[in-house]
């Protein structure tokens, strides 16, 4: 059997996914989480459940509508899971009123049971079991209560359905006389009634019966088709809250008082800005930094004590090498920032699930509209701000085409998780105490490359097109702390994999072609490696930022494409191969010594905004929707860091010369 | 509308005139955007639905409204879209 689970945004269909297929999907307490379909096996039978993008209505207009409407549509499940948040039901009902047209059975499931008495509401479920004629369930997905009912319900599902009548005469009457005519068989109710609202994927002729029948409903009661079916649903709706739902005044709620002071006009700001630095100075800055020197620390004892280790077993000078210089400096290099994401990864958490992301959203809506972006677009540079895979996912929620393929694009600019190594390497060697200020300067210079990057988009690429902001404000949640731990594992152990797949063939491949020249001999002097051949090749590209023929810089910014630590990795194993003695940084190295201040933070600009890796230009080629756009993006976002690294530089080794 | 002009009970304007704590009542939305109309009116903006404002963000705008037992962020454009009497 297979089941589709559908509700509106936030409403808490990922957590009731998850519980029942023990799966680990992402949640969040903002709309939107949720963006494509993912599809599981309920536990203990072998129904497949479908969780899909939360939706307001089955409107043709937003994608997620689309797609959770097309899946419906063509892909027939045999029942429908209707979750409804149930303290704010009369909104819920409204998706469900279009559900009940579907031929497809629908249980619907009372979702958020255990906020209705904090709430003073209650709800009698038997009465909107009678007035729906559905099966109603009543669940808590986070308490996990009535969890085996639903299950119980599910499986002695029989196919019935009830017809119900959701509008007046008249327009029932109508529905009846266009349902007649089609000739398809599947979902009758659900297309007349469409045709009725002139939806925009379905064609209706003029002359047709549904166009008289429209002009007939339009007459008589004084408004368009799509207005009016929009108000006898909510109509419908009403009448059974009122029947089912009683409200008690109770006090100001928590989230009310929260509001007071997290969305205080006065305080609001100030408060959002430290909350920002606070996650700052705990991922990238004084905190974060001091765990990278401890895990530094430990790669190098690693690298002496497996180093003479091997040498007492009698392993071979290249063996050594290979292990030493390749596989422990490579991946040491990046598995070094570990518990500095481990602390980015459960602030970025805490802020989705706490429900404070769409108040950042919509305390900075009127900022970001002055630049052609909407406040939504925050949550995806938030979220960037751990990965650009997920960040440009999230853009789906940024309602408007041009906000959401400039935030898509916007979005790598972002330094994510990966780039943190890059940060904390240059500006720790090169700025020494004052490496927290040079950081926390590439961020505000994100912010600002990516604010006047959006006014150029709107000037002159998406044009006045008119943009909106409408979203729902959950309520403030306190995180989970079992999701939030799992969460961060699962990221933590994506970024570990990394290291160990793809870093360390990568940290393999390099040590090879450094190791070897083209005479395929190994042991030569790195500066005719085969590596060494290549970035000299391609050192112009960098030589108006460093001032220098650089073949090593210019190969590991290349590597970047890769993943970004593979920058620091790629860099680490360079400088170990040329020179024993390793200094306190990668960076003392003699290769990298033409490197000064200036040179340095060009060539981390260069790096941090440049074309982000493979993911996330993939990830840019599935949401801008051609690879010809995402060839564009990579060549903006590579132009403007390469212009402004060279700027920098030349400017910083002006000023250096004073 | 001018700025410091507040509606009285019954009079009539749009969702945009209204102060902080003031309710009324939906009349009519004209939207040029099909897209934005529909959304509007998915969300429970229909004809005849109390709506009352609660709290502007600290800029000034969007603003939060409560409507249907929940509540719905919107910026003041769209909201200049829909007629409204006071209650
Ligand atoms: N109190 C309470 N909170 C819940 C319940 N179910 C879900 N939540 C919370 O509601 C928020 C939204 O949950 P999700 O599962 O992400 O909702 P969704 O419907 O998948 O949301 P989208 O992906 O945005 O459409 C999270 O903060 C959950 O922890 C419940 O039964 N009770």
């Amino acid at each position: 059997m297979k089941i589709a689970l559908i509700g509106n945004q936030n409403s808490g269909k990922t957590t009731l996914f998850n519980l029942l297929t023990g799966s680990n999907q992402k949640i969040g307490n903002w709309p939107g989480v949720t963006i494509e379909r993912k599809s599981g096996i309920i536990k203990g039978t072998d129904f497949e459940l479908n969780d899909l993008p939360g939706i307001y209505s089955l409107s043709p207009y937003t994608s997620e509508e689309a797609v959770s409407r097309n899946y419906i549509l063509d892909e027939k499940p045999d029942l429908i899971i209707n979750i409804v948040d149930a303290t704010s039901i009369e909104r819920s009902l409204y998706l469900t009123t279009q559900l009940m047209e579907l031929d497809c059975g629908v249980i619907l499931a009372l979702n958020m049971a255990d906020m209705l008495e904090k709430k003073g509401l209650t709800i009698d479920e038997k009465v909107i079991e009678r007035e729906l004629g559905l099966q109603v369930v009543r669940i808590s997905a986070l308490k996990k209560t009535g969890i085996d009912e639903l299950i119980e319900k599910i499986k002695v599902y029989d196919g019935k359905k009830n017809s119900v009548k959701t509008y007046p005469q008249p327009i029932e009457a109508a529905i009846e006389e266009v349902s007649d005519t089609l000739s398809d068989d599947n979902n009758k109710r659900f297309v007349a009634v469409k045709l009725l609202e002139r939806d925009v994927l379905y064609n209706i002729d003029s002359d047709s019966v549904v166009m008289s029948c429209i002009k007939a409903l339009e007459n008589r009661y004084g408004m368009d088709t799509e207005m009016m079916i929009a108000n006898f649903r909510y109509d419908f709706v009403g009448e059974v809250v009122s029947k089912a739902v009683r409200q008690e005044k109770k006090g100001a709620t928590i989230t009310q008082k929260l509001d007071k002071v997290f969305l205080n006009k006065w305080a609001a700001l100030p408060i959002f800005a430290v909350i920002m630095c606070l996650i700052y100075f705990l991922a990238v800055g004084f905190v974060g930094s001091f765990t990278v020197d401890f895990i530094g620390d430990l790669m190098d004892k690693l690298g002496v004590i497996v180093g003479d280790g091997l040498k007492n077993l009698g392993a071979s000078d290249w063996s050594l090498s290979l292990v030493r210089d390749g596989i422990i400096a490579g991946v040491g290099a990046v598995l070094g920032f570990v518990p500095q994401l481990i602390i980015l990864f459960l602030c970025i958490s805490v802020l989705e699930t706490s429900g404070y992301m769409s108040r950042i959203a919509f305390m900075l809506d009127k900022v970001f509209k002055r630049f052609g972006l909407s406040g939504k677009s925050l949550i995806p540079f938030i979220v960037g701000s751990g990965c650009s895979v997920p960040g440009i996912m999230t853009a789906r929620t940024v309602e408007d085409e041009s906000e959401r393929c400039a935030t898509v694009v916007l979005t790598p600019f972002v330094p994510c998780s990966a780039k943190l190594p890059i940060i904390t390497l240059f500006t720790g060697t090169f700025f020494g105490s004052l490496g927290w200020l040079a950081a926390a300067g590439m961020y505000l210079m994100a912010i600002a490359i990516i604010l006047v990057t959006a006014i150029c988009l709107k000037k002159f690429y998406f044009k006045g097109s008119p943009s909106n902001f409408i979203s729902e404000l959950p309520e403030y949640k306190l995180p989970s702390p079992r999701y939030v731990l799992r969460d961060v594992v699962e990221k933590t152990a994506a970024f570990i994999k990394r290291a160990g797949t793809i870093i360390l063939l990568c940290s393999v491949v390099i040590w090879f072609l450094l190791s070897f020249g083209w005479n395929f001999k190994y042991g030569v002097d790195i500066e005719d490696s085969i590596l060494a051949s290549i970035g000299n090749c391609l050192a112009w590209l960098f030589y108006p930022i460093l001032g220098e023929w650089s073949w090593a810089a210019t190969v590991s910014a290349i590597q970047g494409l890769v993943a970004k630590e593979q920058v620091v990795s790629s860099m680490a194993v360079i400088a170990g191969l040329a020179e024993d003695a390793g200094g306190a940084s990668i960076l003392n190295a003699a290769i990298y010594s033409f490197f000064t201040p200036a040179s340095a933070l060009g060539f981390m600009i260069f790096n941090l905004f440049s074309a982000p890796c493979i993911g996330a230009i993939g990830a840019m080629r599935r949401e801008l929707g051609s690879t010809k756009a995402m060839f564009k993006a990579v060549a903006l976002q590579t132009t403007i860091a390469w212009v402004l690294a060279v700027i920098v530089a030349g400017v910083g080794n002006l000023i250096l010369l004073l | 509308m001018a700025k410091n002009k507040t509606l009285k009970k019954g009079e009539r304007g749009h969702l945009s005139d209204l102060k902080i704590g003031q309710r009324a009542k939906v009349i009519d939305l004209h939207n040029d955007n099909a897209a934005l109309r529909r959304r509007i009116l998915d969300m429970g903006i229909t004809k005849g639905v109390v709506v009352e404002v609660l709290k502007a963000a600290p800029l000034g705008d969007p603003v939060d409204i409560a409507l249907r037992g929940y509540e719905l962020c919107i910026r003041k454009s769209e909201m200049a879209n829909i007629d409204i009497e006071v209650l």
